[in-house]
């Protein structure tokens, strides 16, 4: 076993320091996620590749079997088997769920994204219309603030305005996927070359320019004759409205050519991004389609912040302080050393006690060598 | 301060060409020393310099906001990023290549051997726009020499002026793409740094404009 010492690619251990900083960090979250009504859940980690098949590329679940030869497949995300577990259930809709959990996603490492990480997030499931959206947002927006993140930019989008865009536009199954990417990619090269009038074509190009908040959507409303098109915008000006109210206005910008790439998205989408890491860190939107999967009509939206890629983002722009160990150490005479260390645990100081029986100097340089601050050695009453 | 990164070599040099007429002091950039790194303060800018292929890996992933890099490199590489400008810079086609007499009877062959430095690019060509399968031979150079040592029935690759085809007996039998140098953007960038990066895409664009 000559790599007996190492993670597998794209997996990393949590070192001390940085293993507490991250548990602040999810207390903040879940604090916030409670405070706000979402009642965390906990999903076993292991699905049926069933679950996932119509929403996830096989080659990114990681698969395997059990003993009766079902396949199965690690949690690659927070939203499908929470809409899982509430598509099983009867409860009275509107509920609101939210988790912390590590998420697996074959082959998707790179540049501060991991095969193995953590997300935190909410589903607002049996809810529809913008205010269940703005809710959403407001609470995503409230979570990167929470663990400092204060550099944020968080770009808002319509998957049924591009839908309502396209069917205007007259554009067949097989046009739409290339102009969905050309515009994903804000590829004004691809949208260039097309086959349209020029007037459609300045329509397109100002998706892959949008970036303000009113003034994107009024700009390009009186281009729009699609009903459902229309709707796209006004939800999402009825967003900002109350992305204003929350004060929230300064860290949101409409952007149309936010198309997501999975598909389960129907309605209003979202991405968040900061400074030192390039990918978001935040991404959510309405999704009333999925629970379709199991056979339910759920509607619902919900969002998932990366505490994996947030830590990197904060170490990077100086945010980071290590969680802190033990601040004193008791050692000497066991008998009074146990006592001293139980009398400061008592009070809320954490404390470590010498087992092994350290003399005064060993246990002075191993205390500086591990930063605790204080060293305590009992003579055992004798002096 | 906007990182750029800058394939090493002709195409640097014509992308500093292009940026200086947009009215931006390159003269950091143009440094000759073996400095990967070129910084200028004032000008607010910092080039880094890779192999080319490197490009869309420092741009995906945020070490550099915006980059040079040639159509090719991203097909291959499938990378998330914002595509935003056609530089017009080294213009190249990619094609599947062959022995001459093979014109117009390419789909006559089976299960056909691929001799190809792009291999994703050479699937998602025979697989997706054809439907057909293929064996796909990855090499790292002279790819020429597949179909005429028999490695190989075709080649898929970068055709300038088709000189080296021609001279060995070979020729174009099919166009997969047409190549240029884009202008690529980090998703992130583009949004916490839009105040420097729309008015730079702007300028480019302009002095492209005035080239034509």
């Amino acid at each position: 076993m000559g790599n007996k010492f190492y993670t597998p690619d794209g997996f990393n251990d949590q070192f001390p320091g940085i293993c507490g900083f991250k548990r602040e960090l999810e207390s903040k979250l879940r604090n916030l996620f409670m405070l706000n009504g979402y009642e965390e859940i906990e999903t076993p980690g292991v699905e049926y590749f069933d679950v996932y098949k119509e929403f996830v590329n096989e080659e990114e679940l990681y698969k395997f079997t059990d003993s009766k030869g079902s396949l199965l497949c690690n949690r690659y995300d927070g939203t499908i088997p929470t809409v899982r577990f509430c598509a099983g259930r009867n409860d009275t809709l509107p509920v609101r769920f939210s988790y912390i959990e590590n998420m697996y996603r074959s082959g998707k490492a790179g540049g501060g994204k991991l095969s193995g990480f953590t997300q935190g997030g909410i589903e607002l499931l049996g809810a529809s219309g913008a205010k269940s959206d703005a809710e959403v947002l407001a609470i995503a927006i409230k979570s990167a603030l929470e663990i400092g993140i204060t550099d944020l930019q968080v770009s808002i989008g319509q998957v049924k305005f591009f839908k309502g865009l396209m069917n205007q536009l007259g554009i067949d199954e097989e046009g739409q996927t290339k102009i969905k990417n050309a515009i994903a990619n804000r590829d004004s090269v691809t949208i260039e070359k097309l086959d349209i009038s020029k007037e459609d074509k300045e329509t397109l190009l100002m998706l892959t320019e949008s970036g303000g908040t009113y003034d994107t959507i009024d700009q390009i409303l009186p281009r729009i004759t699609d009903e459902g098109a229309k709707e796209a915008l006004s939800n999402l000006k009825e967003i900002l409205d109350i992305m204003e109210r929350y004060g929230f206005l300064k860290y949101v910008s409409v952007d149309l050519s936010l198309i997501e790439s999975i598909d389960y998205y129907t309605g209003m989408v979202f991405k968040g991004y900061t400074y030192e890491v390039g990918f978001p860190i935040i991404s959510g939107g309405r999704y009333d389609d999925v629970a379709k999967s199991f056979g339910k009509e759920i509607q619902a939206v919900g969002f998932s912040i990366s505490l994996t890629l947030a830590i990197t983002a904060l170490m990077r722009q100086d945010k980071y302080s290590p969680a802190k160990g033990a601040s004193v150490i008791v050692g000497g005479d066991f008998e009074t050393a146990t006592a001293t260390a139980e009398a400061l645990r008592a009070e809320g100081t954490p404390a470590i006690l010498d087992t092994t029986g350290m003399d005064e100097e060993t246990l002075e340089n191993y205390a500086k060598e591990k930063g605790i601050e204080t060293v305590m050695f009992m003579d055992g009453g004798k002096a | 301060m906007l990182t750029i990164a800058l394939p090493k070599g002709r195409l640097a040099d014509q992308t500093l060409d292009i940026m200086e007429k947009a009215g931006y002091d390159v003269s950091a950039a143009r440094d000759k020393s073996r400095k990967l790194i070129l910084e200028d303060k004032d000008a607010g800018l910092r080039f880094i310099l890779s192999k080319p292929s490197d490009v869309p890996t420092y741009v995906e992933y945020g070490a550099a906001d915006i980059g040079v890099v040639g159509k090719d490199t991203l097909l291959e590489e499938g990378r998330q990023l914002y595509e935003v400008l056609d530089l017009g810079l080294g213009k190249c086609r990619m094609c599947v290549a062959g022995p001459a007499e093979l014109k117009d009877k390419l789909d006559e062959i089976p299960n056909k051997r691929v001799g190809t430095k792009y291999p994703n690019i050479t699937r998602s060509y025979f697989e997706g726009v054809k439907g057909e399968s293929v064996e796909i031979i990855k090499l790292n150079g002279s790819v020429e020499l597949a179909p005429l040592t028999g490695l190989a029935e075709v080649i898929v690759d970068i055709v300038e002026s088709g000189r080296t085809l021609y001279e060995n007996g070979l020729d174009v039998l099919e166009t997969v793409a047409d190549i240029s140098a884009r202008l690529v953007v980090n998703r992130v960038s583009m949004k916490m740094k839009e105040e420097e990066i729309k008015p730079m895409i702007a300028k480019l664009k302009e002095a492209l404009v005035d080239e034509e």
